[in-house]
């Protein structure tokens, strides 16, 4: 079953669909048209440009490529985690991307290697989006436990001393903040699964519906989707925040200024 | 006899201001001494440099003539009590509180039983059914006593106190006199309480960074 196209008559009556939004808004004062117009145009643009690129790596489907595609997206996940968690990309870059790219490598591979198993293991159709939403998931988690981490620990540096002076390791030390934010970065994923299906349908699952695959499949699917994410969103948090931990203290543990950005 | 710490010619800056110039001081096992100056002269950053916690700018901090480095801190820290005007238990009652540092691996073998515990609650004065205490129940000069009984627990012999007297009350200010009467342990402490100041044998002036007086009481 072939999904059915949206030709491009049709497409203009889509946009046509904003018109409504765009009146009603209007109508009660609020002057969006400007925020309106960026966004869709932005959206059909980039959208646009990923069409492009994914069109020739699937009909290219060449294993260096898809590589350094995955390689791209692994470095810009790295910067825009450190950015979004208010630290210097400077000092945690190598840490960052050692974590994120490690468990990224390992989720996928395991899904397309030993679960999936397709023809070829670097199948542009297979590891391109999976891995894609595999990282997704995962920067989410990094940027919480990252950015709780380094808050808690700056919030509460006269407890974070005490430890200290009371005989505590620096791993002693910072144990209580740690373990707080790593359940942060994980509770959203395991709640998460503990309400998929009943909430909403998963994004992944909807797609495959649409594209034609049976439900039973799709559901096969999205379970394994989301264990991996579960799987490389905590093995990369806490890789992440352990190596970082080497990076942000100096030789008597107190934490480096100069790595967290002002605000 | 060899000094406990030594400061030789100490300067420090944070942020690019400097918060303690050219500092030289020594003191020995047993000696109770003062740090005394208008808020903002350094008194407190002695005892922090002290415990590693600003980097030195020049000069050496030594501990039982061992010099300050990344290797000899713990061993410093493990020897030391420092105690400040409002000491966090970090946890959540009493009990917890005290026995918080058996849980680190530096004295996870010395934890102490409930006779010991009693014991150091009876020499400061503290009732017996505190210890089941909340410790968001506890007083500033309660908490002082507490940081105080740990430090004890651990066998300390070094206390950094930092503005202790000014939480407590005539009564708790005595009983913390007559712990440190004992000639083993040594004091370093920052104060401006007049009492306190007569009750320690070295008065150390600072003025914006720098020792600019030392005075020794007679009965040192």
């Amino acid at each position: 079953m072939e999904t059915l196209d949206i030709k491009l008559p049709q497409m203009a009556l889509l946009y046509g669909l904003c018109l409504l939004p765009w009146l009603l808004l209007w109508l009660i004062g609020l002057r969006l048209s400007r925020d309106i117009g960026i966004g869709i145009l932005r959206m059909s643009i980039q959208l646009a440009l990923v069409g492009i690129y994914l069109k020739a790596l699937f009909d290219l489907n060449n294993p260096w490529l898809n590589g350094l595609w995955i390689l791209v997206m692994l470095l810009v996940a790295d910067l825009s985690i450190l950015r979004r968690a208010g630290l210097k990309a400077r000092y945690f870059v190598l840490a960052t991307f050692v974590a994120i790219a490690f468990s990224i490598v390992l989720s996928t591979a395991y899904l397309v290697v030993l679960v999936i198993q397709p023809p070829h293991f670097y199948d542009a159709r297979y590891i391109v989006p999976l891995a894609g939403m595999i990282l997704g998931n995962c920067l989410q988690g990094n940027v919480i436990a990252l950015e709780r981490f380094y808050s808690a620990l700056r919030k509460n540096e006269n407890e974070y001393t005490t430890f200290l002076m009371l005989g505590a390791s620096r791993w002693e030390a910072v144990r209580p903040y740690f373990r707080e934010a790593i359940k942060a970065a994980i509770n959203p994923t395991i709640a998460g699964m503990a309400t998929m299906g009943l909430v909403s349908l998963p994004g992944m699952m909807t797609g495959q519906i649409l594209g034609g695959s049976e439900p039973w499949l799709a559901v096969k699917y999205q379970i394994a989707i989301m264990i991996c994410i579960f799987t490389s969103s905590t093995v990369a948090s806490i890789i992440n925040l352990k190596l970082s931990l080497t990076i942000a203290f100096n030789a008597f543990d107190v934490l480096r200024e100069e790595v967290i950005k002002k605000p | 006899m060899l000094p406990i710490i030594r400061f030789d010619q100490v300067s420090v800056t944070t942020h690019e201001k400097t918060i303690l110039s050219d500092i030289s001081f020594a003191l020995f096992v047993g000696e109770k001494a003062v740090l005394c100056g208008k808020s903002g002269s350094g008194k407190s950053s002695v005892l922090r440099t002290l415990l590693g916690l600003h980097p030195l700018k020049s000069g050496m901090v030594y501990f039982q003539e061992q010099p300050l480095t990344p290797e000899s801190v713990q061993f410093i820290r493990s020897c030391t009590a420092y105690i400040g005007q409002e000491p966090i238990l970090g946890a959540e009652n009493v009990r917890e509180a005290l026995l918080l540092p058996f849980q680190f691996k530096a004295h996870r073998d010395h934890r102490p039983t409930q006779a010991q515990l009693l014991e150091v609650l009876q020499r400061l004065q503290l009732p017996e059914d505190i210890l089941n205490r909340d410790s968001s129940r506890i007083s500033g000069g309660e908490k002082q006593r507490i940081a105080l009984a740990r430090g004890l627990l651990l066998g300390k012999k070094l206390y950094l106190l930092d503005e202790v007297t000014s939480a407590l009350d005539a009564e708790s200010k005595r009983v913390v006199f007559d712990v440190f009467s004992d000639p083993q342990l040594t004091v370093l402490s920052v104060a401006h309480d007049p009492e306190w100041l007569e009750r320690c044998g070295i008065v150390y002036e600072l003025e914006a960074g720098r020792l600019t007086q030392v005075r020794r009481n007679g009965n040192s």
